[in-house]
Formats: structure tokens, sequence, C-alpha cells
């Protein structure tokens, strides 16, 4: 029998003009942010955005056996039935690999064995890599919707998708209570619902990536979604080369030269998020790509 | 692992566009995901497409009666999201009142004399029917008369005591901008304007070529303008011969050009999240016709003081000069500060200071006020007298213009401005203009003991504008 650990206290305040939301969820704080007088409203959205990112972390976690995606990953070479919602974002997954070329693929999660992205020089070795690229490549998958079947020894992980579709799921959520001009951030992935009252921006801050808590900038949103990649949390040094976390699938290795942060701002949060990993993947190309695309972006080294 | 071969040059940002928006729609019901049509988009800045148009009315009073000016502007910019800008502008002036002539006054009355053309228009011509004894008619076409020009001398008199102002001072200008600037490949941004500006009797053709490059992600612009001007004048009168006795005679040549060759560096330099600075250096060489052809200078008797002639002016035929202008903004707290300086100097002798100081507080969320002043010195061209003394030899060069004088002047200001949406921003703006001179400078010959020989002035000014931002 799994059991839910005690969730962190949330809280819920009001902010100059806004009732304030804060709780934690898919290891990240959260917030919502509601431009309104009435806390009656503010308290309906904020239970709505909170039960829906905890759906949604219970549903596509890799860490349970119960989560669809434990099932699959359990699943040893059978067939697997999924619902309408996961059999969506497996196809946004595949077109995903499609689009990049192979660069975006849900399969890569097994090269985490070899390598732990805990601050230490321990890079993993040739024999080590070797032994799990086997493992890794969508292409090896059967996926015919609604039915997918994994080779054993293979693993999904929808975590590099799943925060910002949380986002954009949870401001719809948000949405369908209240017209009230909204912001939801799930550990920086963020979206709003349009322009504030008065057609003020939201203002963001960016954290800088040479050290926690510091601002490195602040961005004036209007309306629509931004997405940060980055390493400023998870990473390797090794002789004054930072590793960051981001491994390339084709070589199994952490992107080399990848920028140390790629800010990317969209219409939702999941292209947002879906193009900054994609320019992370570029690697030292990151600006050159962001700049063919003609994306709202920004670029830390 | 067998790859697909590398996704074609078509974009990747579109197919991911395309394909999040299907995720989402499929996913979220009753969403709607386009923006309503009805909701306002009050996005305006970098990457966006957008139009602004200003519009201001300046109105500018001289204390004493003397120069009343109208001047009606507007702009439009067009704001392209790959960093391109197109801007128009339309001036419109109208200068009317009194202006001193550059006599110095007297405790006699004076008499002036200046040319005047009269034009008689002629009469056209008519037609008229005569019908001929046949009875059949005929239409006849008579001739006009010609219209007549003649040329002769206005006269016109200042009393005792009084500085000695020509009130038939009266002139519009029209006068039409446009520049185009653009990110370039690597650079930044490269531009080029032009500029044509008419009035009665003064044209200037202006052009000019920029180009600018930022560094530092954008904390560091290093730019560098050219500039050029022509301008002729055609003075009313025609353009009378330097230090010839002033008269009614209409003068030749009918008017003379001058030229203006010039370029500024600029560095602009964000030094903080609260402090922007800008250093310019500019260098300017003018050559060709500097006189006013209106401004004449007293040659007063050497021991009484009073007028004997009126001589028309002469300034040089060149002149070069050079400024630094250095503009800081800071932001710390409720205000934002403007606080800049300005040091100028050329070969005619002058050298001045400037300083201007302007603090913009925020009433509301949109409302604004900010008050400004300004001081500002300089040195008087070498060749400036009050008057010449009869007897001594001509200087080479004179004149008697108060803007060419050493002054002082402090000019006071408030600007109000409001955002009446988030796209529309009207404002008010007054102030007031004070200049000190020395009217009585030491030597001052004569009955010129006893006058105020400074011939600046002081002026109130508004502003009222509208800017307005669209899609």
């Amino acid at each position: 029998m799994t059991q839910t650990p005690p969730q962190p206290a949330t809280v819920l305040q009001r902010s100059g003009d806004d009732w304030h939301f804060m709780f934690h969820a898919m290891a990240t704080p959260c917030e919502l942010r509601l431009e309104t007088n009435d806390r009656a409203t503010a308290l309906a959205a904020s239970r709505a955005v909170e039960s829906e990112a905890r759906r949604i972390e219970l549903k596509f976690s890799r860490y349970r056996d119960d989560s669809i995606v434990g099932q699959i990953n359990a699943s040893n070479g059978r067939d697997v039935t999924v619902d309408a919602e996961t059999a969506h974002l497996l196809d946004f997954a595949a077109n995903c690999f499609d689009v990049s070329g192979g660069l975006f693929d849900i399969t890569s999660g097994v090269l985490r064995r070899v390598w732990k992205f805990d601050g230490s020089d321990r890079l993993a070795s040739a024999e080590q890599i070797k032994s799990v690229t086997p493992f890794v490549g969508w292409n090896k998958v059967t996926w015919r919707s609604p039915v997918i079947a994994l080779p054993p020894g293979m693993e999904i992980d929808l975590g590099g998708l799943a925060k910002e579709y949380a986002v954009d799921k949870a401001l719809a959520v948000v949405q369908a209570i209240t017209k009230d001009p909204a912001l939801v951030n799930f550990g920086g992935d963020l979206r709003v619902s349009g322009p504030r009252k008065n057609g003020l921006r939201w203002k963001v801050a960016i954290e800088s990536v040479e050290a926690a808590g510091q601002l490195a900038g602040l961005l004036e949103l209007a309306d629509g979604a931004i997405a940060t990649s980055g390493d400023s949390r998870r990473f390797l040094l090794k002789d004054g080369v930072r590793y960051g976390h981001i491994l390339n699938p084709r070589t199994g290795r952490p992107v080399a030269h990848a920028p140390r942060s790629v800010t990317v701002a969209a219409a939702t949060c999941v292209e947002a998020g879906m193009i900054a990993t994609l320019a992370v993947l570029q690697g030292r190309n990151a600006e050159k790509f962001l700049k063919r695309e003609a994306v709202r972006a920004w670029c830390i080294r | 692992m067998q790859l697909k071969s590398r996704p074609s040059r078509r974009r990747v940002r579109e197919s991911i566009t395309a394909l999040s928006a299907s995720l989402l729609a499929a996913t979220v019901s009753g969403h709607a995901q386009a923006q309503d049509s009805s909701s306002i988009n009050n996005d305006f800045g970098p990457g966006v497409n957008y139009t602004e148009f200003d519009s201001a009315l300046l109105v500018y009073q001289e204390s004493g009666s003397r120069v009343l000016a109208i001047e009606p502007a507007g702009t439009l910019t067009l704001h392209g999201s790959s960093g391109a800008q197109l801007g128009m502008e339309v001036v419109f002036d109208a200068v009317s009142g009194a202006t001193p002539n550059g006599a110095v006054p007297s405790n006699l009355t004076q008499t002036f004399m200046t040319p005047v053309k009269i034009v008689t228009p002629g009469t056209s011509g008519g037609s008229t029917t005569v019908t001929g004894s046949s009875g059949g008619s005929t239409v006849i076409t008579l001739p006009g008369t010609p219209g007549t020009v003649s040329y002769g001398t206005r006269s016109y008199t200042v009393a005792p005591n009084v500085l000695p102002v020509d009130k038939g001072f009266n002139d519009h200008r029209e006068g039409f901008n446009f520049s185009w600037s653009q990110p370039l490949g690597s650079i930044s941004a490269v531009g080029f304007g032009a500029g044509y500006s008419t009035e009665k009797d003064y044209r200037a053709i202006t052009g000019n070529a920029r180009i600018s490059q930022n560094f530092n992600t954008d904390n560091t612009t290093v730019s560098l303008a050219l500039n050029a001007e022509f301008d002729s004048s055609s003075p009313y009168g025609g353009v009378p011969t330097p230090f010839t006795p002033m008269s009614g005679d209409w003068k030749k040549p009918a008017g003379k050009d001058k030229t203006q060759l010039g370029f500024v560096l600029g560095l602009t330099e964000v030094m903080s999240r609260h402090w922007l600075m800008q250093l310019n250096y500019s260098f300017d060489t003018q050559s060709g016709y500097q006189n006013d052809p209106y401004r004449i200078l007293s040659v007063v008797g050497a021991i009484s003081g009073e007028p004997t002639a009126y001589l028309y002016e002469n300034r040089p035929n060149h002149r070069q000069s050079q400024s630094i202008y250095w503009d800081n903004k800071f932001d710390f707290g409720p205000s934002v500060t403007d606080l800049s300086f300005r040091y100028f100097t050329d070969d005619w002798g002058i050298s001045s200071k400037t300083a201007e100081l302007s603090e913009r507080f925020d009433l509301s969320r949109s409302m604004y006020i900010e008050p400004s002043a300004r001081w500002y010195q300089q040195s008087s061209a070498n060749f400036f007298h009050n008057y010449l003394v009869q007897g001594q030899a001509l200087p080479t060069f004179a004149t008697s213009d108060s803007r060419l004088e050493a002054f002082t002047s402090l000019t006071y200001g408030v600007k109000l401005g409001f955002n009446l949406t988030q796209r529309t921003e009207l404002y008010f703006r007054g102030g007031y203009y004070q200049q000190q001179g020395n009217g009585h400078p030491a030597g001052a010959i004569g009955q010129l003991a006893n006058q105020n020989l400074f011939s600046g002035t002081n002026a109130a000014f508004g502003f009222i504008g509208y800017t307005w931002d669209f899609h």
C-alpha cells in the first residue's frame, strides 16, 4: 500500500492587488496569482490548481507503481493500453522526436542509471554508457494509439513534459472558474491568462544562474508562457567544466557546450518548454537555433 | 540506432507550435486557445509590430510683447517586430511679434528704415459680347491690366529709452523629416534620415546617416552619426553688404547659402540596474553665410553715446564647434531622475555650460508629475559688440545679437502626464525661461551708461501633447 507523504503547508495570502497561493508539488515550489479581491474565488481557484497539479504528478510520476508511467515501465514488453490524456501526451512526444531529429526522446531516462548529477566530478565511463544505450531510442518503441509496448529494459519518462503540461492544464482549470487575470507558476515554468487589469503586464523575476536567490533580470509578460531549461541546480563539475543535466540521447553524454540556461516565451507552456529543451540540446548552436526559429528567448552561457 | 534524416529546413518551431496547440486542444476541454477578438492587446514593445503617433502643440511667448510662436507638430513612428523603424514628422510654425533689430536704446527718438516691396495685383481680363449690325454676335476678350511691383522704404520709429525692436516680424515655417533605422546582419542598427524645412526667407535641407552597435548583452551601445545641412537664406529686402548703412534699398544678391557638416560619436552604458548613462561628442563645421541679414549695430558718438549711424552686421564665414554631452538617468525609489551636463566651445570665442535636472514622480498608476530646472551660461563671441564707436576703425566682424552675447539663463518647468489608457498618454508642460545679461557694461559711453544694453528676453511656454500607440 503506497502512502502519500504529508504535504508541506500551503499558503493563501494577499499580495498587493492579488491573492497569492503557494504550495509544493512535482518537487518544486508552485504558485498561483489571481488579480481579484474576492477571497472565495481565490480559494476555489487555488484548490483547483493544487488538485490538478497533484493529479498530473501522481498520474505521470515514474516513481509510483500506480501511475501510468510506472505501469508502462514495469510492463516488460507487454502491451499497455493508455487513456486519452496519456495517448495525447505520447503522440506529442512521438512527434517531437521526429521534428527534433531524435534529440528529444522520452526513452533517454535510462541514461540516468549511469549519470548522477550531484555536483560531483564523477563522469560516466564509455563502458557504462555503452551498457545503457541499447535501451535508448523511441524508434524501438511500438506505439499505436492507444496501445504502447516497450521492449524489456526500456523506460519512458514524461518528466521533460509533465511540468509544462501541468501549468497549461492548471491555468485552464482556473479560467473555467474565473475570468480574473491569473498567473500559474510551477518552479519557473509559468503562463498567464492575459494582461493584468488596465492592460498592465505581469512582472516576472529571472533567477541568476550564478547564485541561487539572486536576480538576473526582470521580464514583463502580457500574454503567453515562459519556460526555462537549464542546469543551475543539477550538474557535474570536473576540471572546471560544467556538465549540464540534459543528456543527448544520440551520444549518451551531456550536451556539449550547452547554455547554462535558456528561457523561452511562447503561447503555451508546453510549447515554450519544448523549444527551450530543443535549444539546450543544440549545445553550442543554441542561440543560432533560437534566432533561426525566430523565438523570443534568452540564453545565458 | 536508426535515425530519421534531419528535419527539413522548414521551421521546427512551427511544428512544435502546432503540436502543442493540438495536444492542449485535445486535453483541455472547452478552453478557448485563440485570443478572444474582443480582448484588447495592450502589448507594445520590442518584438511587436506597432505604430506610435505623437502630436504636440507648443506655445511660446516672450515678455514685453516680443515674439509669439505657435508650433503644432505630429510624428508617426512605425515599429517593426524585427527592430526596423520608420519615422515621419511634420512641423508647422507660426511666429510673430517684435524682435530686437540690434541697435542700442537712446534718450532720443530713433528712426529705422528697411526695404519694402509693394505688389499691386493686376486685374484679370473680362469678356464681353458685341452684337454686330447684322444681328450676329461675337465674343471679344478684353485684356487685363498687369500688376505692378514697386520698391520703397518702410520706416518705423522707436521711443526714447526703449530697446529698439522691429514690430513687423512675422513668419511661418513648414518642416518635414523622415528617418529609417533597422538592424543589418550583425550590426545592431543602421539608419538614415532626411529633412526639409521652408519659411518665407529661409530653406534648409538636412541629411544624416547613423550606425550603432550593441555589446555586453546590450548593456553598451556605441554609435556614430554623420549629418549635413544645406541652408539657403533669401532675406526680405535682399542680402545687405556688411557694414553698409541701414537703408530702404532693395539689396543684392537676393540670397546666400551655408553648408554644415558634422558628426556625433555616442556611447550609452547601462551602469547598473538603476543607472543609465549616455556620453556624446559632437563636432560641427559650418561655412557660408552666417549673418543675420536684418540685424544692425548702432555707431554712437564717442562722447555722447548718441547713435549717429546704423550699419549691417558681419560674422565670419566659417564656424567650427565641438561639444560633449553627458546624460544620466537614475531610478532610486519612487522617482526617476534625469541629470545632464553639456559643454560647448567654438572658434567664435563662445563656450557654454548647461546643467539640467528633472525628477519624475508617479502620483498614481496613471498620472505623473515631472518638475525640471535648467541652468545655462555662455561667454560672448569674440566679435560681439553692444555698439560701435564713431571714429574708431571698424572691426573685421561685429554683431550685437544677444544670442552671441555672454548671458546666463534659468528655465523652470513642470510636466504633468496622464496615461488615459494603456496605449494613450496626454501631457501638459509649462515653464518659464529667464535670461540675465550684462545690461550695464563698464565703459558704456555717454547716455549709454543710463541705458539697459542687454537685449535678451524672458519667455513663458506651454506644451500640450498626445501620444497614441496602436497595432
